[in-house]
Parts: C-alpha cells; sequence; structure tokens
C-alpha cells in the first residue's frame, strides 16, 4: 500500500465515521430559534458569510454597545456551531462610531463598499442611523437596527430594518397588560404639551386607554424644564384615580414620582412611556420609583418566556457570565433574524437578502414570536414591567406572586 | 483614487479643517473663544432650513449661512470681546449653549409668532434628518484652499501684522494706535464666518444635524485641533484636524482602545510639545535638548 491510498484510505474511514457524529452532534446542539425547516441548509454561499455591526463600543454609548457586541457574539457561536448556513460561518465585523454621527456614517460605508458585507447590524443611536443608513440605501445594502426607537428610522429607504420596538408600539401593549393585570377603571393623565415625544407619547397612551375602556378623568399638562408639578397632580390625585399615566422625558419624571409619592401620597401605580425606562429615574427617584410602570421590549424576568429566551440567557452567562439585558436580547435576535435571511435566501446577494429578511414570518425569538410588518418595523409584544425592590420586574410575574391566585394566566410573550 | 470610505473620511478631514482654521483666526489674534461650535450649528442649521424647506442648493448656502454667521457675531462679539482670557472662554461657551437651546426651542418661538401650532422648522432636539449629501470633494478642497491662502495673505498684510500685535500685548499694541476693538471684532466675525462655512458643509455632509452635535464637547474638539496642530502657522490647525479625524479611522483595529491612544497622544504633544506638532521652533529645540542630553550621558560616563 503507497503513501496516497493510505492517505485516502484514512480520510475515507475518517469521514464515514465524522459524519453521522456531526449529524447527531447538530440534532442535539440545534438552538431553540431559526428556520430550521422552513428553509433548507443553504449551498450555494461563500465559505465566510460577511456582515458588519456598528455599535457605540467606546465612549457614553458603550454602556450598550458593548453588550450588543457581546450579544451578537452569541448569535455567531452558536449560528456557526450548529451548522445553521451550511457549512459556510457566520462572520461579523465589528466598527466602533463613539456615539459619533460622523464615525458611524464612516464606519457605515467602510462596511457596505470595502468589506463588502451582506448586511449591517445598528447603529446604536437613532442619531448616528439617521446620518449613516443613508450610506447603506444607496449601496442597497440592509440595515438591521436593533435599538433604535425615534420614528422616521424605517422610512429612510426599503432596505432598513428595525427589531427594536418603537414607544408608538410600546405603550398600546403596556397599557393593555397593565389594564388586565391591575384591573384599571380610571386614570389621569400628566403630559409635556411641548416637546415631540412627550406628545407623541401621550396620543398613543390615549387612543391605548380609549381601546381598553379606561376612563380619562383628567388631562394635566407641563411644559420642559418645570419643577413643581403639585397642582397638576393634585388634581388629577383629587379625581382618585386607580393609577396615573404620566409622559415625560427622564428629567421631569423623577420630580413628578417624587412629589406625587412624597408630597401628595399617591400610592397607586404610575404608568410612563419611554423616557422612564432608564436606570436613571429608578437611581434619582429611589424608593418612590416602586409601583412604576414601564413598557419594554425584554426582560430577564419574564414569567412565561419563550424557550429560545431562557436558552439565549444562558448562553450569554455562559459565555461572557454576566446577565442580558433588553439590549442584548435586540442584538442577538438581530443577529439570529440577518443569518436567518441569508439562510433563506440561500445567497448573499444584498437584494436577496433583503427580500428574505422582509419575508421573515412568525420567527420565535428571545423577544417573542418576531415578524416584520409592511414598514419593515417590529410586530411582537411588549413586556410591562413594574419597579419592584429598585429593579424593573416583569408585572405579570410580580401580579401572579402576590395576589389572588384566581388570575387568569398570562400570555407567554 | 481614493475608495468610498476614505473619500467620506477625507471630506470630514477638509470640513473639520475649516473649523481648525476658524479658531486658528481668533487665536493668532489673543482670543481664547469657544464660540466656534455656535456658529457651526447657526450655519448648519440654515443650510439645512433652507434646503429642506426652500430648496436653496449647497452653493447658495455658501453664501447665505457666512452672511449670517457674521452678522450675528457682530453685536455678539462687542460687548463679549471685551472680556479676555477664560473669561471670554467662559463667555463665549455660554453662546454656543445659548445657541443650542436656541435651536432646540426654536419650533416653539416660531409657532407662538406664527400662530401656527403644528409649525416644525427646527424640529427640537431630534433636528433635522434626511438632508441630502450635496457636498463635493472638489468644493470642500477648493473652499479650503482659498481660506486658507486669503488667510496666508492676511497675515502678511498691515492688519495681520495688527493681529501679531494684539496677540503679543494688546495695551503696546493700542499705544502704538492700532485699533485693538476693530481688529478684534473683525478678527471674531471672520472667525464665525468661516465655522458657518463649515456648518455648511457639515450639514451637507453628515445627512443629519441635531442641537446636540454642536454643544460643549464639539467646541473641545475644535480646540483640541489648535492644540495637537499648535497655532505657529496656519497648516497647525489643518494638521490637527485631518489627524484628529484620521487617527479614529487609522486605529479602528484597536477597538475600544482608540480613544486611550488619542488622549495619551494628546497628553505628550502638551507635555512635550506646548506649541503644537507643527511648530519648527521647538522640534529644533527638543531636537536640540535630545542631543544635548546624550552627550551629556556619553561625557558623564566617560
Amino acid at each position: 500500500m503507497n503513501k496516497k491510498t493510505l492517505l485516502m484510505l484514512s480520510l475515507v474511514l475518517a469521514l464515514v465515521l465524522a459524519v453521522p457524529g456531526i449529524a447527531l452532534q447538530a440534532q442535539d446542539d440545534r438552538p431553540p430559534l431559526g428556520f430550521w425547516d422552513s428553509c433548507a441548509a443553504p449551498d450555494k454561499l461563500p465559505a465566510d458569510v460577511v456582515f458588519g455591526a456598528v455599535f457605540g463600543l467606546s465612549g457614553g454609548t458603550s454602556v450598550y454597545g458593548t453588550v450588543q457586541q457581546k450579544a451578537v457574539q452569541v448569535a455567531v457561536e452558536e449560528i456557526n456551531a450548529s451548522g445553521y448556513l451550511g457549512s459556510s460561518k457566520m462572520v461579523v465585523v465589528f466598527e466602533d462610531d463613539a456615539g459619533d454621527r460622523n464615525q458611524a456614517t464612516a464606519a457605515m460605508t467602510k462596511l457596505v463598499t470595502q468589506d463588502n458585507v451582506v448586511a449591517v447590524l445598528g447603529p446604536t443611536l437613532s442619531s448616528s442611523a439617521f446620518a449613516a443608513d443613508p450610506v447603506a440605501q444607496e449601496n442597497k445594502t440592509t440595515v438591521l437596527a436593533v435599538s433604535n426607537t425615534a420614528a422616521g428610522i424605517t422610512q429612510m429607504g426599503d432596505f432598513i430594518f428595525r427589531n427594536s420596538l418603537p414607544e408608538g408600539k410600546v405603550i398600546p401593549g403596556t397599557v393593555k397588560q397593565a389594564a388586565e393585570l391591575l384591573g384599571l377603571k380610571k386614570v389621569g393623565i400628566l403630559y409635556g404639551n411641548d416637546d415631540d415625544f412627550t406628545k407623541s407619547g401621550y396620543e398613543v397612551f390615549k387612543a391605548a386607554l380609549a381601546e381598553n375602556g379606561i376612563e380619562i378623568l383628567t388631562e394635566e399638562t407641563f411644559a420642559r424644564g418645570d419643577v413643581d408639578f403639585t397642582a397638576q397632580l393634585t388634581k388629577i390625585i383629587s379625581g382618585e384615580p386607580d393609577a396615573i399615566v404620566v409622559s415625560a422625558l427622564a428629567q421631569e419624571a423623577v420630580p413628578i414620582i417624587l412629589q406625587a409619592r412624597q408630597q401628595l401620597g399617591f400610592m397607586g401605580p404610575i404608568i410612563g412611556g419611554n423616557g422612564f425606562n432608564s436606570p436613571a429615574v429608578l437611581r434619582d427617584a429611589g424608593a418612590a420609583a416602586e409601583g412604576l410602570i414601564v413598557g419594554g421590549a425584554w426582560n430577564l424576568g419574564n414569567p412565561n418566556p419563550s424557550v429560545s429566551s431562557v436558552a439565549f440567557a444562558e448562553a450569554f452567562n455562559k459565555m461572557h457570565s454576566a446577565s442580558p439585558d433588553q439590549f442584548a436580547a435586540q442584538a442577538y435576535t438581530g443577529a439570529w433574524l440577518l443569518a436567518t435571511a441569508v439562510r433563506c435566501a440561500n445567497s448573499v446577494d444584498r437584494a436577496a437578502v433583503r427580500d428574505a429578511l422582509a419575508a421573515i414570518k412568525d420567527f420565535e425569538s428571545p423577544l417573542g414570536t418576531f415578524s416584520f410588518d409592511e414598514n419593515r418595523d417590529p410586530v411582537h409584544d411588549p413586556i410591562a414591567q413594574i419597579v419592584k425592590d429598585g429593579k424593573f420586574a416583569v408585572l405579570a410575574a410580580v401580579m401572579g406572586e402576590s395576589m389572588e391566585p384566581t388570575m387568569e394566566p398570562t400570555k407567554s410573550n | 483614487m481614493l475608495n468610498a470610505y476614505q473619500e467620506t473620511v477625507f471630506q470630514f478631514m477638509l470640513r473639520d479643517a475649516l473649523l481648525g482654521l476658524s479658531i486658528y483666526l481668533t487665536l493668532v489674534t489673543g482670543m481664547f473663544s469657544l464660540a466656534n461650535a455656535g456658529f457651526l450649528a447657526i450655519g448648519a442649521y440654515i443650510s439645512a432650513v433652507l434646503w429642506k424647506y426652500l430648496g436653496v442648493p449647497l452653493e447658495g448656502a455658501l453664501v447665505i449661512a457666512p452672511l449670517a454667521c457674521a452678522l450675528i457675531a457682530l453685536p455678539i462679539g462687542l460687548p463679549v470681546l471685551r472680556l479676555k482670557d477664560i473669561y471670554l472662554a467662559i463667555a463665549t461657551i455660554g453662546f454656543g449653549e445659548v445657541v443650542r437651546i436656541m435651536i432646540i426651542n426654536f419650533d416653539k418661538i416660531a409657532q407662538g409668532v406664527t400662530g401656527q401650532p403644528n409649525l416644525v422648522i427646527t424640529n427640537g432636539g431630534a433636528g433635522i434628518s434626511g438632508i441630502e449629501k450635496l457636498a463635493q470633494t472638489w468644493q470642500l478642497i477648493l473652499v479650503l484652499a482659498v481660506v486658507a491662502f486669503l488667510i496666508y495673505r492676511l497675515h502678511r498684510s498691515r492688519f495681520g501684522r495688527a493681529m501679531a500685535a494684539i496677540r503679543q500685548d494688546e495695551r503696546a499694541a493700542a499705544t502704538m494706535g492700532i485699533n485693538v476693538v476693530y481688529v478684534k471684532v473683525m478678527i471674531f466675525v471672520f472667525s464665525a464666518a468661516l465655522a458657518g462655512l463649515a456648518g455648511v458643509f457639515d450639514a451637507f455632509l453628515a445627512r443629519a444635524i441635531k442641537p446636540n452635535d454642536y454643544g460643549f464637547t464639539q467646541a473641545v474638539n475644535i480646540l483640541a485641533y489648535a492644540v495637537l496642530g499648535g497655532t505657529s502657522t496656519l497648516f497647525g490647525p489643518i494638521f490637527g484636524a485631518f489627524g484628529l479625524r484620521v487617527l479614529p479611522e487609522a486605529l479602528r483595529f484597536s477597538q475600544q482602545f482608540r480613544g486611550v491612544l488619542i488622549g495619551v497622544l494628546l497628553l505628550a504633544v502638551i507635555i512635550y510639545l506646548p506649541g503644537g506638532l507643527i511648530n519648527p521652533a521647538a522640534w529644533n529645540r527638543l531636537w536640540v535638548r535630545l542631543r544635548g542630553r546624550r552627550s551629556g550621558a556619553v561625557q558623564g560616563g566617560g
């Protein structure tokens, strides 16, 4: 037997032994998300499928950006270990924009024109997205925003997607869950009428309250920069509402909470808009923040998490020895969505990947059952969170612990 | 020649160089003014609003925005330039903040004046997005070259000598018959117009502008161009601006440590080359000092 035949023989032997092993392992290691059956394993992809990610990895936005990067790393490892892209590997080129719009533009241009990526995740900030996304749109490259909540992001073009819930979608879900769980009948509203965010938040609140048959007792307003809200709050509280709905930015949110709780003794729930969804509010309002209800896209403490949500939290913990937050869940889901688009398109052609991404429906993700609507905005249920012991906890879980057991089981997110 | 990525960065470099020259003008006249970010904001917003609502192209904005900035600078400069050193810096930082907050609340004022409750012009804190990228590299190069040439000529004029005299000693300059107030206000106005010019390119390069892009951080960034490059020649701030725009891109491989590396570089320049990187005299001194130390060590060893 010469050397060549020996080599061939051993190669064949290795293949025979290894292939069933790989196949079996792939079955076992399959992460609990992804279109494994509805899309066949791709066979026409290059060895490396290169994606880009523009996150704020340094500077003030690194609080969010580094978490997003870690979450994407978790997703990439799972996708590659499980052979989700067939024999091809998913590679993500991370670029830092330092939260600066010009650096975001430069990073996006680099990824799209020089690294020739299939699609891009990010940028972390909406303001960076407004500067950088047009570059991708001009080059017909898909961008999937995983943390932009400003209005107008997806209106930049048909290649711009997002999986982060804009405020207009978080509030209705939050009001609905809060109404069901707390049995709200009548509320008072306090909102800032001189700011786009707070005003549009108020309008969404109003529509959502009407939809759930909740009576609005009083509507009071304030202006940005106000520090004393006792007059408005006194009027609202005198109507004995079940809850106070507040549409304010973080700066006004804190004194409103403090004055309602400490000066006027209102202990009922306070339902806030996106401006309240901030660690700064928790820190500054302290004990008065207890009972504050805010909507979010994802929460680690969800009592009825999807299978993939649990698996994601475990994988993240294992890889980074830290607990994931909402930004991590959105970035992780984003990476899986892009990989799914490439798998289903069975191509790295940018237009084909865009169409495949737009076609994704009912994707079981940590965020819940996920789809894109016709405007490439996300469709999934938000989670109503309540502040308990200085932390955001899931409202349904907290109510489940403390309330009578006759309560209906809550819908899984 | 340049690929799209390099060209994008190059365009930002050229715009920053204009800003560097803007602060250079005031610094070489002995005025520590940090108003440039405010005028940059005014220039950018004027261009964006004129383009968005009236369809005024980049060329039109290049005329209107600097003129508007100059007109605003005149009444600001007259009282503010009575201040000196750090007090002037604080007052001009205050000006920048006033501009920023005015832009955030502009719509509210406009709504009150016109009586139209839904009027949106500057769009508050969210800013204006969807601006077309109209600025071309050749336009930037041309404008920068013309501006640099004019400043070069200015230095060699009677007015330029007056600027240098004021930087050295304001009182001595006044005794020699130089109209100090006139020179200082004119330079402040030129500097503002130049920042406004940079603002035009900023709006038509960045595609999206918001008030917080022009806050205190931006004012300090512009100052850093002059610190890194130095103000002994007009190439100093141009080089400084180029450097501080290129470095974050060139250091992309170092990921999160970019900011640290740039900070260390700035610190080293401030300590070892207080006059900035483009400073022939200081390089010479440093060279002499290093050579002197080495020969001294040799002597000590022998």
